[in-house]
Protein backbone atom coordinates (compact mmCIF):
# COMPACT_ATOMS: atom_id res chain seq x y z
CA UNK A 1 0.00 0.00 0.00
CA UNK A 2 1.43 2.81 -1.07
CA UNK A 3 0.86 6.33 1.46
CA UNK A 4 -1.14 9.06 -0.64
CA UNK A 5 -1.42 11.96 1.71
CA UNK A 6 1.35 13.63 -0.47
CA UNK A 7 3.42 14.12 2.42
CA UNK A 8 6.59 15.52 1.85
CA UNK A 9 10.09 15.64 3.79
CA UNK A 10 10.99 18.80 4.78
CA UNK A 11 9.86 21.79 7.26
CA UNK A 12 6.50 21.46 6.15
CA UNK A 13 6.14 18.31 6.86
CA UNK A 14 7.53 18.68 10.57
CA UNK A 15 5.31 21.90 11.06
CA UNK A 16 2.29 19.20 9.96
CA UNK A 17 3.27 16.55 12.25
CA UNK A 18 3.74 19.25 15.69
CA UNK A 19 0.22 20.59 14.18
CA UNK A 20 -1.09 16.93 14.13
CA UNK A 21 0.53 16.12 17.69
CA UNK A 22 -1.12 19.31 19.24
CA UNK A 23 -4.52 18.94 17.75
CA UNK A 24 -4.71 15.15 18.78
CA UNK A 25 -3.55 15.85 22.40
CA UNK A 26 -6.02 18.76 22.65
CA UNK A 27 -8.93 16.10 21.79
CA UNK A 28 -7.76 13.86 23.91
CA UNK A 29 -7.50 16.48 26.96
CA UNK A 30 -10.82 17.69 26.22
CA UNK A 31 -12.09 14.31 26.20
CA UNK A 32 -10.72 13.40 29.21
CA UNK A 33 -11.95 17.18 30.60
CA UNK A 34 -15.32 16.25 29.52
CA UNK A 35 -15.37 12.82 31.35
CA UNK A 36 -14.48 13.87 34.67
CA UNK A 37 -16.85 16.31 34.36
CA UNK A 38 -18.97 14.01 33.67
CA UNK A 39 -18.58 11.79 36.67
CA UNK A 40 -18.25 14.21 38.99
CA UNK A 41 -21.44 15.22 38.03
CA UNK A 42 -23.13 12.20 38.89
CA UNK A 43 -21.68 12.37 42.48
CA UNK A 44 -24.71 14.61 44.20
CA UNK A 45 -23.51 17.37 46.37
CA UNK A 46 -26.64 17.65 48.91
CA UNK A 47 -28.09 14.49 49.65
CA UNK A 48 -31.96 14.73 50.90
CA UNK A 49 -31.57 11.99 53.42
CA UNK A 50 -32.34 11.63 57.26
CA UNK A 51 -30.05 13.16 59.63
CA UNK A 52 -27.53 10.96 60.85
CA UNK A 53 -27.56 12.88 64.02
CA UNK A 54 -31.14 12.58 65.93
CA UNK A 55 -33.05 11.90 69.45
CA UNK A 56 -35.14 8.61 69.78
CA UNK A 57 -36.51 10.02 73.26
CA UNK A 58 -36.27 10.19 77.11
CA UNK A 59 -33.85 7.64 78.66
CA UNK A 60 -36.56 6.72 80.95
CA UNK A 61 -38.87 5.92 77.30
CA UNK A 62 -36.73 2.68 77.45
CA UNK A 63 -36.88 0.30 80.49
CA UNK A 64 -34.13 -1.17 82.32
CA UNK A 65 -32.52 -4.27 80.42
CA UNK A 66 -35.01 -3.63 77.47
CA UNK A 67 -34.27 -4.08 73.93
CA UNK A 68 -35.97 -1.35 71.96
CA UNK A 69 -36.18 -1.81 67.86
CA UNK A 70 -36.78 1.74 66.17
CA UNK A 71 -37.38 0.61 62.88
CA UNK A 72 -37.90 4.38 61.07
CA UNK A 73 -33.83 4.52 62.04
CA UNK A 74 -32.90 1.25 61.30
CA UNK A 75 -31.65 0.82 64.79
CA UNK A 76 -31.45 -1.30 68.74
CA UNK A 77 -31.80 0.92 71.75
CA UNK A 78 -30.82 -0.70 74.59
CA UNK A 79 -30.72 -0.67 78.37
CA UNK A 80 -28.28 -2.28 80.16
CA UNK A 81 -27.11 -2.35 84.35
CA UNK A 82 -23.88 -0.94 82.96
CA UNK A 83 -25.97 1.69 80.77
CA UNK A 84 -27.35 2.79 77.48
CA UNK A 85 -25.84 1.58 73.95
CA UNK A 86 -27.20 1.71 70.17
CA UNK A 87 -26.69 -1.00 67.35
CA UNK A 88 -27.69 -0.68 64.03
CA UNK A 89 -30.12 -3.24 62.49
CA UNK A 90 -28.62 -3.26 59.11
CA UNK A 91 -26.85 -6.26 58.42
CA UNK A 92 -23.16 -5.79 57.18
CA UNK A 93 -23.57 -8.39 54.46
CA UNK A 94 -26.22 -6.69 52.13
CA UNK A 95 -27.80 -4.37 54.31
CA UNK A 96 -31.36 -6.11 55.22
CA UNK A 97 -32.85 -5.41 58.65
CA UNK A 98 -31.67 -7.78 61.48
CA UNK A 99 -33.95 -9.75 63.99
CA UNK A 100 -33.39 -9.49 67.99
CA UNK A 101 -34.11 -11.94 70.18
CA UNK A 102 -32.80 -11.83 73.66
CA UNK A 103 -31.28 -15.17 74.18
CA UNK A 104 -29.99 -15.54 70.63
CA UNK A 105 -28.56 -12.31 69.59
CA UNK A 106 -29.15 -10.85 66.01
CA UNK A 107 -30.11 -12.86 63.04
CA UNK A 108 -30.91 -11.61 59.45
CA UNK A 109 -33.63 -12.91 57.27
CA UNK A 110 -31.98 -12.38 53.70
CA UNK A 111 -28.61 -14.65 54.15
CA UNK A 112 -28.89 -16.25 57.04
CA UNK A 113 -26.21 -13.88 59.05
CA UNK A 114 -26.14 -14.61 62.95
CA UNK A 115 -25.05 -12.15 65.28
CA UNK A 116 -24.29 -12.51 69.48
CA UNK A 117 -26.22 -10.05 71.84
CA UNK A 118 -23.13 -7.94 71.13
CA UNK A 119 -23.36 -7.78 67.66
CA UNK A 120 -20.33 -10.09 66.89
CA UNK A 121 -20.74 -12.53 63.96
CA UNK A 122 -21.37 -15.33 65.00
CA UNK A 123 -21.92 -17.63 61.92
CA UNK A 124 -22.98 -16.81 58.25
CA UNK A 125 -21.47 -14.51 55.52
CA UNK A 126 -21.76 -11.40 57.21
CA UNK A 127 -18.21 -9.45 57.21
CA UNK A 128 -18.39 -7.52 60.15
CA UNK A 129 -19.80 -6.80 63.65
CA UNK A 130 -23.07 -5.07 63.64
CA UNK A 131 -22.20 -1.48 63.82
CA UNK A 132 -22.21 0.29 67.71
CA UNK A 133 -23.53 4.05 67.30
CA UNK A 134 -22.13 7.02 69.97
CA UNK A 135 -24.49 8.39 72.47
CA UNK A 136 -25.29 11.56 74.34
CA UNK A 137 -27.65 14.23 75.86
CA UNK A 138 -29.95 16.89 73.94
CA UNK A 139 -30.75 19.81 76.18
CA UNK A 140 -34.06 18.35 76.69
CA UNK A 141 -32.26 15.71 78.55
CA UNK A 142 -33.03 13.21 75.49
CA UNK A 143 -31.14 10.41 74.26
CA UNK A 144 -29.30 11.49 70.71
CA UNK A 145 -27.97 8.86 68.62
CA UNK A 146 -25.05 10.12 66.27
CA UNK A 147 -24.66 8.09 63.39
CA UNK A 148 -21.23 9.38 61.99
CA UNK A 149 -19.64 8.24 65.16
CA UNK A 150 -18.76 4.84 65.59
CA UNK A 151 -17.72 2.97 68.84
CA UNK A 152 -16.45 -0.47 70.13
CA UNK A 153 -18.86 -2.77 72.10
CA UNK A 154 -17.66 -2.12 75.52
CA UNK A 155 -19.32 1.50 75.05
CA UNK A 156 -21.92 2.21 77.72
CA UNK A 157 -23.80 5.86 78.05
CA UNK A 158 -24.84 6.58 81.67
CA UNK A 159 -27.74 9.14 81.39
CA UNK B 1 -62.38 11.58 -12.84
CA UNK B 2 -62.50 8.36 -14.48
CA UNK B 3 -61.72 4.61 -12.56
CA UNK B 4 -58.57 4.45 -14.69
CA UNK B 5 -57.21 8.21 -13.80
CA UNK B 6 -58.05 7.12 -9.93
CA UNK B 7 -55.83 3.61 -10.53
CA UNK B 8 -52.86 5.47 -12.13
CA UNK B 9 -52.67 7.83 -9.70
CA UNK B 10 -53.07 5.29 -7.07
CA UNK B 11 -50.17 3.36 -9.04
CA UNK B 12 -48.00 6.63 -8.82
CA UNK B 13 -48.82 7.30 -5.44
CA UNK B 14 -47.68 3.68 -4.24
CA UNK B 15 -44.27 3.50 -6.46
CA UNK B 16 -42.97 6.55 -5.12
CA UNK B 17 -43.46 4.71 -1.66
CA UNK B 18 -42.58 1.07 -2.77
CA UNK B 19 -39.81 1.75 -5.52
CA UNK B 20 -39.96 -1.92 -6.15
CA UNK B 21 -43.44 -3.46 -6.10
CA UNK B 22 -44.86 -6.70 -4.88
CA UNK B 23 -42.15 -8.99 -6.43
CA UNK B 24 -42.70 -11.54 -8.73
CA UNK B 25 -38.79 -12.16 -10.03
CA UNK B 26 -35.54 -13.51 -8.45
CA UNK B 27 -34.30 -10.10 -9.38
CA UNK B 28 -37.24 -8.03 -8.07
CA UNK B 29 -37.45 -10.11 -4.72
CA UNK B 30 -33.68 -9.26 -4.64
CA UNK B 31 -34.42 -5.40 -5.39
CA UNK B 32 -37.19 -5.79 -2.70
CA UNK B 33 -34.59 -6.18 0.12
CA UNK B 34 -31.88 -4.05 -1.05
CA UNK B 35 -34.06 -0.94 -1.57
CA UNK B 36 -35.74 -0.92 1.65
CA UNK B 37 -34.07 0.74 5.02
CA UNK B 38 -36.14 -1.75 7.19
CA UNK B 39 -35.19 -5.03 5.08
CA UNK B 40 -31.50 -4.34 4.19
CA UNK B 41 -29.70 -5.43 6.71
CA UNK B 42 -31.37 -9.11 5.43
CA UNK B 43 -28.92 -10.69 2.72
CA UNK B 44 -30.74 -10.77 -1.20
CA UNK B 45 -30.39 -14.93 -0.92
CA UNK B 46 -29.64 -17.40 2.31
CA UNK B 47 -28.24 -20.82 2.76
CA UNK B 48 -31.21 -23.11 2.87
CA UNK B 49 -29.12 -24.25 6.29
CA UNK B 50 -29.22 -20.99 7.93
CA UNK B 51 -33.01 -21.24 7.71
CA UNK B 52 -33.21 -24.42 9.56
CA UNK B 53 -35.25 -24.03 13.10
CA UNK B 54 -33.32 -26.83 14.73
CA UNK B 55 -30.12 -25.38 13.94
CA UNK B 56 -30.56 -21.81 15.32
CA UNK B 57 -34.07 -22.06 17.41
CA UNK B 58 -34.70 -18.72 16.05
CA UNK B 59 -33.19 -17.40 19.54
CA UNK B 60 -31.40 -14.34 18.23
CA UNK B 61 -34.87 -12.88 16.59
CA UNK B 62 -36.83 -13.82 19.36
CA UNK B 63 -34.88 -11.89 21.63
CA UNK B 64 -34.99 -9.50 18.98
CA UNK B 65 -38.44 -8.96 18.93
CA UNK B 66 -38.96 -9.32 22.82
CA UNK B 67 -36.49 -6.27 22.73
CA UNK B 68 -39.59 -4.63 20.29
CA UNK B 69 -42.01 -5.78 22.58
CA UNK B 70 -40.68 -4.40 25.63
CA UNK B 71 -40.25 -1.04 24.03
CA UNK B 72 -43.02 -0.59 23.02
CA UNK B 73 -45.15 -1.64 26.27
CA UNK B 74 -42.78 0.28 27.85
CA UNK B 75 -43.51 3.40 26.22
CA UNK B 76 -46.89 3.20 27.22
CA UNK B 77 -46.18 2.22 30.61
CA UNK B 78 -44.19 5.87 30.87
CA UNK B 79 -47.12 7.10 30.32
CA UNK B 80 -48.75 6.18 33.32
CA UNK B 81 -45.96 6.43 35.38
CA UNK B 82 -44.13 8.75 38.05
CA UNK B 83 -40.44 8.01 39.04
CA UNK B 84 -41.25 9.38 42.86
CA UNK B 85 -42.20 7.43 46.08
CA UNK B 86 -45.00 7.08 46.71
CA UNK B 87 -46.97 7.91 43.96
CA UNK B 88 -44.34 5.17 41.73
CA UNK B 89 -46.47 2.59 43.72
CA UNK B 90 -49.37 4.45 42.99
CA UNK B 91 -48.82 4.31 39.49
CA UNK B 92 -48.76 0.73 39.75
CA UNK B 93 -52.73 0.31 41.37
CA UNK B 94 -53.86 3.01 38.42
CA UNK B 95 -52.56 0.66 36.30
CA UNK B 96 -54.37 -2.06 37.52
CA UNK B 97 -57.36 -0.44 38.52
CA UNK B 98 -57.77 2.39 36.64
CA UNK B 99 -55.72 2.55 33.45
CA UNK B 100 -57.49 0.68 30.49
CA UNK B 101 -55.62 -2.71 29.43
CA UNK B 102 -52.89 -1.33 32.29
CA UNK B 103 -52.93 -4.53 33.97
CA UNK B 104 -52.08 -6.77 30.57
CA UNK B 105 -49.59 -4.13 29.42
CA UNK B 106 -47.84 -4.32 33.01
CA UNK B 107 -47.92 -8.45 32.90
CA UNK B 108 -46.34 -8.31 29.05
CA UNK B 109 -43.53 -5.83 29.73
CA UNK B 110 -42.75 -7.87 32.53
CA UNK B 111 -42.64 -11.59 31.22
CA UNK B 112 -41.42 -10.33 28.37
CA UNK B 113 -38.04 -8.84 30.17
CA UNK B 114 -38.18 -11.94 32.04
CA UNK B 115 -38.56 -14.02 28.68
CA UNK B 116 -35.76 -11.78 27.28
CA UNK B 117 -33.07 -12.69 29.93
CA UNK B 118 -33.71 -16.33 29.79
CA UNK B 119 -33.73 -16.24 25.75
CA UNK B 120 -30.68 -13.95 25.48
CA UNK B 121 -28.96 -16.79 27.77
CA UNK B 122 -29.93 -19.50 25.12
CA UNK B 123 -28.75 -17.71 22.62
CA UNK B 124 -25.49 -17.57 24.05
CA UNK B 125 -25.43 -21.43 24.54
CA UNK B 126 -26.68 -22.19 21.34
CA UNK B 127 -24.23 -19.70 19.76
CA UNK B 128 -21.42 -21.94 22.04
CA UNK B 129 -22.94 -25.31 21.54
CA UNK B 130 -22.38 -24.60 17.82
CA UNK B 131 -19.14 -23.34 17.82
CA UNK B 132 -20.69 -19.97 16.01
CA UNK B 133 -17.82 -17.32 17.46
CA UNK B 134 -15.02 -19.16 15.32
CA UNK B 135 -13.20 -16.11 12.94
CA UNK B 136 -14.54 -14.25 11.74
CA UNK B 137 -17.51 -13.90 14.33
CA UNK B 138 -15.02 -13.18 17.46
CA UNK B 139 -15.93 -10.01 18.07
CA UNK B 140 -19.66 -10.08 17.01
CA UNK B 141 -19.51 -12.89 20.85
CA UNK B 142 -18.26 -10.14 22.53
CA UNK B 143 -20.36 -7.56 21.42
CA UNK B 144 -23.08 -10.09 22.47
CA UNK B 145 -21.70 -10.42 25.81
CA UNK B 146 -22.47 -6.73 26.00
CA UNK B 147 -25.65 -7.23 25.20
CA UNK B 148 -26.09 -9.71 27.39
CA UNK B 149 -24.90 -7.85 30.31
CA UNK B 150 -27.39 -4.13 28.84
CA UNK B 151 -30.08 -7.22 29.05
CA UNK B 152 -29.31 -8.00 32.81
CA UNK B 153 -28.70 -4.37 33.65
CA UNK B 154 -32.45 -3.31 31.75
CA UNK B 155 -34.00 -6.09 34.02
CA UNK B 156 -32.31 -5.07 37.22
CA UNK B 157 -32.88 -1.29 37.06
CA UNK B 158 -36.87 -1.86 36.06
CA UNK B 159 -36.93 -3.80 39.15
CA UNK B 160 -36.84 -1.36 40.99
CA UNK B 161 -39.84 0.94 39.30
CA UNK B 162 -42.42 -0.77 40.63
CA UNK B 163 -41.37 0.82 44.26
CA UNK B 164 -43.13 -2.23 46.06
CA UNK B 165 -41.45 -4.79 49.05
CA UNK B 166 -40.39 -7.26 46.21
CA UNK B 167 -38.46 -4.01 44.37
CA UNK B 168 -37.04 -2.69 47.80
CA UNK B 169 -35.27 -5.18 48.41
CA UNK B 170 -34.15 -7.07 45.53
CA UNK B 171 -32.63 -4.00 44.73
CA UNK B 172 -31.23 -3.37 48.52
CA UNK B 173 -29.45 -6.94 48.05
CA UNK B 174 -28.40 -6.24 44.49
CA UNK B 175 -26.53 -2.82 44.81
CA UNK B 176 -25.29 -4.11 48.33
CA UNK B 177 -23.21 -6.87 46.32
CA UNK B 178 -22.06 -4.02 43.74
CA UNK B 179 -20.53 -2.10 46.99
CA UNK B 180 -18.71 -5.28 47.50
CA UNK B 181 -15.95 -4.57 44.62
CA UNK B 182 -12.76 -3.95 45.42
CA UNK B 183 -11.72 0.08 45.79
CA UNK B 184 -14.59 1.94 44.10
CA UNK B 185 -17.23 -0.62 45.68
CA UNK B 186 -18.50 1.88 47.91
CA UNK B 187 -18.37 4.55 45.47
CA UNK B 188 -20.06 2.39 43.26
CA UNK B 189 -23.09 2.10 44.82
CA UNK B 190 -23.25 5.43 45.94
CA UNK B 191 -23.15 6.37 42.50
CA UNK B 192 -25.63 3.99 41.15
CA UNK B 193 -27.96 5.28 44.04
CA UNK B 194 -27.39 8.95 43.75
CA UNK B 195 -26.96 8.86 47.73
CA UNK B 196 -26.67 6.36 50.92
CA UNK B 197 -29.94 4.71 50.65
CA UNK B 198 -32.67 3.53 48.11
CA UNK B 199 -34.99 6.89 48.50
CA UNK B 200 -35.99 9.35 45.41
CA UNK B 201 -32.98 9.70 44.41
CA UNK B 202 -32.05 6.57 43.63
CA UNK B 203 -35.63 5.79 41.62
CA UNK B 204 -35.03 8.73 39.43
CA UNK B 205 -31.45 6.84 38.30
CA UNK B 206 -32.89 4.22 37.76
CA UNK B 207 -35.89 5.22 35.74
CA UNK B 208 -33.74 7.64 33.22
CA UNK B 209 -31.47 4.51 33.47
CA UNK B 210 -33.64 2.05 32.42
CA UNK B 211 -35.90 4.35 30.01
CA UNK B 212 -33.72 6.10 28.13
CA UNK B 213 -29.33 5.53 28.66
CA UNK B 214 -29.58 1.82 28.56
CA UNK B 215 -32.39 1.48 25.89
CA UNK B 216 -30.36 3.51 23.73
CA UNK B 217 -27.04 1.46 24.21
CA UNK B 218 -28.98 -1.83 23.98
CA UNK B 219 -30.37 -0.75 20.34
CA UNK B 220 -26.95 0.66 19.33
CA UNK B 221 -25.00 -2.79 20.36
CA UNK B 222 -27.81 -4.83 18.77
CA UNK B 223 -27.44 -2.88 15.46
CA UNK B 224 -23.50 -3.91 15.45
CA UNK B 225 -24.42 -7.08 16.43
CA UNK B 226 -26.97 -7.58 13.76
CA UNK B 227 -25.16 -5.62 11.46
CA UNK B 228 -21.96 -7.75 11.89
CA UNK B 229 -23.79 -11.04 11.77
CA UNK B 230 -24.49 -10.20 8.26
CA UNK B 231 -21.55 -8.88 7.31
CA UNK B 232 -19.69 -11.64 8.68
CA UNK B 233 -21.49 -14.15 6.08
CA UNK B 234 -24.39 -14.89 8.16
CA UNK B 235 -24.87 -17.89 10.32
CA UNK B 236 -22.16 -20.30 10.61
CA UNK B 237 -21.95 -23.35 8.62
CA UNK B 238 -20.04 -26.09 8.88
CA UNK B 239 -18.32 -25.50 4.98
CA UNK B 240 -16.66 -22.51 6.66
CA UNK B 241 -14.44 -25.17 8.46
CA UNK B 242 -12.80 -26.70 5.58
CA UNK B 243 -9.53 -25.14 4.53
CA UNK B 244 -9.81 -22.94 1.77
CA UNK B 245 -7.52 -22.97 -1.34
CA UNK B 246 -8.29 -19.50 -2.14
CA UNK B 247 -5.01 -17.07 -1.57
CA UNK B 248 -5.41 -13.68 0.47
CA UNK B 249 -7.13 -10.93 -1.63
CA UNK B 250 -6.94 -7.27 -0.41
CA UNK B 251 -7.73 -6.67 3.25
CA UNK B 252 -9.22 -4.17 5.06
CA UNK B 253 -12.93 -3.93 4.82
CA UNK B 254 -14.12 -6.84 3.06
CA UNK B 255 -13.52 -9.65 5.58
CA UNK B 256 -13.30 -13.63 3.45
CA UNK B 257 -16.64 -14.44 4.41
CA UNK B 258 -18.38 -11.27 2.68
CA UNK B 259 -20.95 -12.41 0.14
CA UNK B 260 -22.84 -9.84 -1.57
CA UNK B 261 -25.24 -11.13 -3.83
CA UNK B 262 -27.54 -8.20 -4.19
CA UNK B 263 -24.20 -6.24 -5.52
CA UNK B 264 -22.49 -9.17 -6.25
CA UNK B 265 -19.53 -7.37 -8.81
CA UNK B 266 -18.67 -5.95 -5.34
CA UNK B 267 -17.23 -9.54 -4.08
CA UNK B 268 -13.65 -9.36 -2.92
CA UNK B 269 -12.67 -12.76 -2.17
CA UNK B 270 -14.74 -15.37 -1.80
CA UNK B 271 -14.82 -17.29 1.76
CA UNK B 272 -14.62 -21.07 0.35
CA UNK B 273 -14.25 -22.23 -2.97
CA UNK B 274 -16.37 -21.45 -5.59
CA UNK B 275 -17.73 -24.57 -5.74
CA UNK B 276 -18.33 -25.64 -2.57
CA UNK B 277 -21.04 -22.42 -2.21
CA UNK B 278 -22.65 -21.78 -5.34
CA UNK B 279 -25.16 -18.95 -5.37
CA UNK B 280 -27.53 -20.53 -7.00
CA UNK B 281 -27.85 -23.34 -3.67
CA UNK B 282 -29.10 -20.52 -1.88
CA UNK B 283 -32.61 -19.48 -1.59
CA UNK B 284 -34.59 -15.89 -1.60
CA UNK B 285 -34.79 -14.39 1.44
CA UNK B 286 -37.80 -12.92 0.13
CA UNK B 287 -40.32 -14.71 0.60
CA UNK B 288 -37.74 -17.87 2.73
CA UNK B 289 -36.62 -15.86 5.00
CA UNK B 290 -38.86 -13.22 5.21
CA UNK B 291 -42.10 -15.55 5.95
CA UNK B 292 -39.94 -17.37 8.93
CA UNK B 293 -39.37 -14.08 10.90
CA UNK B 294 -42.83 -13.02 10.62
CA UNK B 295 -44.59 -16.83 11.79
CA UNK B 296 -41.90 -16.31 14.29
CA UNK B 297 -42.79 -12.70 15.32
CA UNK B 298 -46.24 -14.12 15.12
CA UNK B 299 -45.45 -16.98 17.50
CA UNK B 300 -43.73 -14.44 20.68
CA UNK B 301 -46.97 -11.91 20.33
CA UNK B 302 -49.38 -15.16 20.88
CA UNK B 303 -47.07 -16.42 23.43
CA UNK B 304 -46.64 -13.54 25.19
CA UNK B 305 -50.36 -12.74 25.27
CA UNK B 306 -51.56 -15.63 26.54
CA UNK B 307 -48.81 -15.33 29.13
CA UNK B 308 -49.88 -12.06 30.24
CA UNK B 309 -53.65 -12.84 29.80
CA UNK B 310 -53.09 -15.38 32.15
CA UNK B 311 -50.27 -14.70 34.55
CA UNK B 312 -50.46 -11.52 36.81
CA UNK B 313 -46.97 -9.54 37.49
CA UNK B 314 -46.43 -10.13 40.75
CA UNK B 315 -47.13 -6.50 43.26
CA UNK B 316 -46.60 -6.59 46.83
CA UNK B 317 -47.13 -3.77 49.52
CA UNK B 318 -45.51 -0.47 49.05
CA UNK B 319 -42.13 -0.80 49.87
CA UNK B 320 -40.48 -0.23 53.46
CA UNK B 321 -37.21 0.09 54.51
CA UNK B 322 -37.98 -0.31 58.29
CA UNK B 323 -39.79 -3.81 57.25
CA UNK B 324 -37.57 -6.97 55.59
CA UNK B 325 -39.32 -9.60 53.99
CA UNK B 326 -37.96 -12.92 55.19
CA UNK B 327 -36.64 -14.18 53.12
CA UNK B 328 -35.58 -11.22 50.78
CA UNK B 329 -34.60 -12.21 47.41
CA UNK B 330 -33.20 -10.55 44.69
CA UNK B 331 -34.84 -11.00 40.67
CA UNK B 332 -34.57 -14.31 39.81
CA UNK B 333 -32.23 -13.96 37.23
CA UNK B 334 -28.99 -13.08 40.27
CA UNK B 335 -30.62 -16.01 42.42
CA UNK B 336 -27.58 -18.21 41.63
CA UNK B 337 -25.71 -15.02 43.01
CA UNK B 338 -27.52 -14.64 46.17
CA UNK B 339 -26.82 -18.23 46.04
CA UNK B 340 -22.92 -17.52 45.87
CA UNK B 341 -23.27 -14.21 48.11
CA UNK B 342 -24.56 -16.55 51.28
CA UNK B 343 -21.41 -17.83 51.29
CA UNK B 344 -19.45 -15.18 50.41
CA UNK B 345 -20.33 -12.17 49.58
CA UNK B 346 -16.72 -11.22 47.93
CA UNK B 347 -16.23 -14.44 46.08
CA UNK B 348 -19.56 -14.66 45.28
CA UNK B 349 -20.99 -11.28 44.21
CA UNK B 350 -17.67 -9.75 42.36
CA UNK B 351 -15.00 -12.67 42.04
CA UNK B 352 -17.27 -15.73 40.44
CA UNK B 353 -19.25 -13.31 38.27
CA UNK B 354 -16.55 -11.20 37.23
CA UNK B 355 -14.24 -14.24 36.06
CA UNK B 356 -17.16 -15.34 34.40
CA UNK B 357 -17.90 -11.88 32.23
CA UNK B 358 -13.65 -12.07 31.97
CA UNK B 359 -14.19 -15.65 30.63
CA UNK B 360 -16.98 -15.07 28.33
CA UNK B 361 -15.08 -11.68 26.58
CA UNK B 362 -12.05 -13.96 26.25
CA UNK B 363 -13.89 -17.28 24.45
CA UNK B 364 -13.35 -16.31 20.98
CA UNK B 365 -9.74 -15.43 21.44
CA UNK B 366 -8.43 -18.28 23.26
CA UNK B 367 -10.63 -20.86 21.08
CA UNK B 368 -9.97 -19.52 17.56
CA UNK B 369 -9.33 -23.17 15.62
CA UNK B 370 -11.56 -23.44 12.81
CA UNK B 371 -12.96 -27.30 13.25
CA UNK B 372 -16.63 -28.02 14.68
CA UNK B 373 -18.29 -25.11 13.27
CA UNK B 374 -22.13 -24.63 12.64
CA UNK B 375 -23.55 -27.86 13.82
CA UNK B 376 -24.76 -28.71 17.51
CA UNK B 377 -22.13 -30.87 20.07
CA UNK B 378 -19.36 -31.40 17.17
CA UNK B 379 -16.91 -34.40 18.70
CA UNK B 380 -13.86 -31.89 17.70
CA UNK B 381 -15.07 -29.28 20.82
CA UNK B 382 -16.29 -31.99 22.97
CA UNK B 383 -13.56 -30.91 25.86
CA UNK B 384 -15.10 -27.02 25.51
CA UNK B 385 -18.81 -27.85 25.10
CA UNK B 386 -17.92 -29.71 28.19
CA UNK B 387 -16.36 -27.47 30.00
CA UNK B 388 -19.06 -24.73 29.13
CA UNK B 389 -21.99 -26.99 29.62
CA UNK B 390 -20.73 -27.32 33.23
CA UNK B 391 -20.29 -23.75 34.03
CA UNK B 392 -23.48 -22.75 32.49
CA UNK B 393 -25.02 -25.94 34.09
CA UNK B 394 -24.13 -24.91 37.22
CA UNK B 395 -25.47 -21.26 37.48
CA UNK B 396 -28.83 -22.55 36.33
CA UNK B 397 -28.51 -25.43 39.12
CA UNK B 398 -27.62 -22.43 41.86
CA UNK B 399 -30.13 -19.92 40.62
CA UNK B 400 -32.59 -23.03 40.98
CA UNK B 401 -31.46 -23.41 44.29
CA UNK B 402 -31.96 -20.17 45.02
CA UNK B 403 -35.58 -19.86 43.71
CA UNK B 404 -37.02 -23.33 45.36
CA UNK B 405 -34.46 -24.07 48.09
CA UNK B 406 -34.44 -21.28 50.27
CA UNK B 407 -36.88 -20.14 52.81
CA UNK B 408 -37.12 -18.31 55.62
CA UNK B 409 -33.24 -17.12 57.32
CA UNK B 410 -31.81 -18.58 53.62
CA UNK B 411 -32.36 -21.95 55.37
CA UNK B 412 -32.52 -25.22 53.39
CA UNK B 413 -35.71 -26.11 52.26
CA UNK B 414 -37.82 -28.52 50.28
CA UNK B 415 -39.93 -26.54 47.78
CA UNK B 416 -42.90 -29.45 48.38
CA UNK B 417 -42.41 -28.55 52.39
CA UNK B 418 -43.78 -24.97 52.30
Amino acid sequence: MTDDSGAKAGPDAERRRFLFATGTASVVAGILGFTAATVRFLFPNVLYEAPSRFPVGLPQDFPPGSATFLPERRLFVFNSPQGFYAISSVCTHLGCNVRHDQQQGFSCPCHGSAFDGLGRVVSGPAPRSLAWFGLSLSARGELVVDEQRLVDPDYRFKA
Amino acid sequence: MNWASIQRAERQLRSSVFRVGWPRTNKDRAAAMISSLFLHVHPAKVRPASLRFSYSLGLGLISLFLLLVLTVTGVFLMLSYTPHPPEAYRSMKDLEFVVTFGTVLRNMHRWAAHAMVFVVFLHMCRVFFTGAYKPPRQFNWVVGVGLLLLTLALSFTGYLLPWDQLAFWAITVGTNIAAYAPLVGEQLKYLLLGGHVIGPGALLRFYVLHCVILPVAIFMLAAVHVWRVRRDGGLAVPSEALPSPVEEGPAGAFPASTRSYGLMALTYRPAVPIQEIEPDEEVMSWPHLLFRELILLLAVLVVLHVVALSFNAPLEEIANATSTPNPAKAPWYFLGLQELVHYSALVGGVLVPGLLVLGLLLVPYLDPKLRGVGVWFPPQRRLANIVFGVLAGAMVALTFVGMFFRGPNWHWIWPWAR
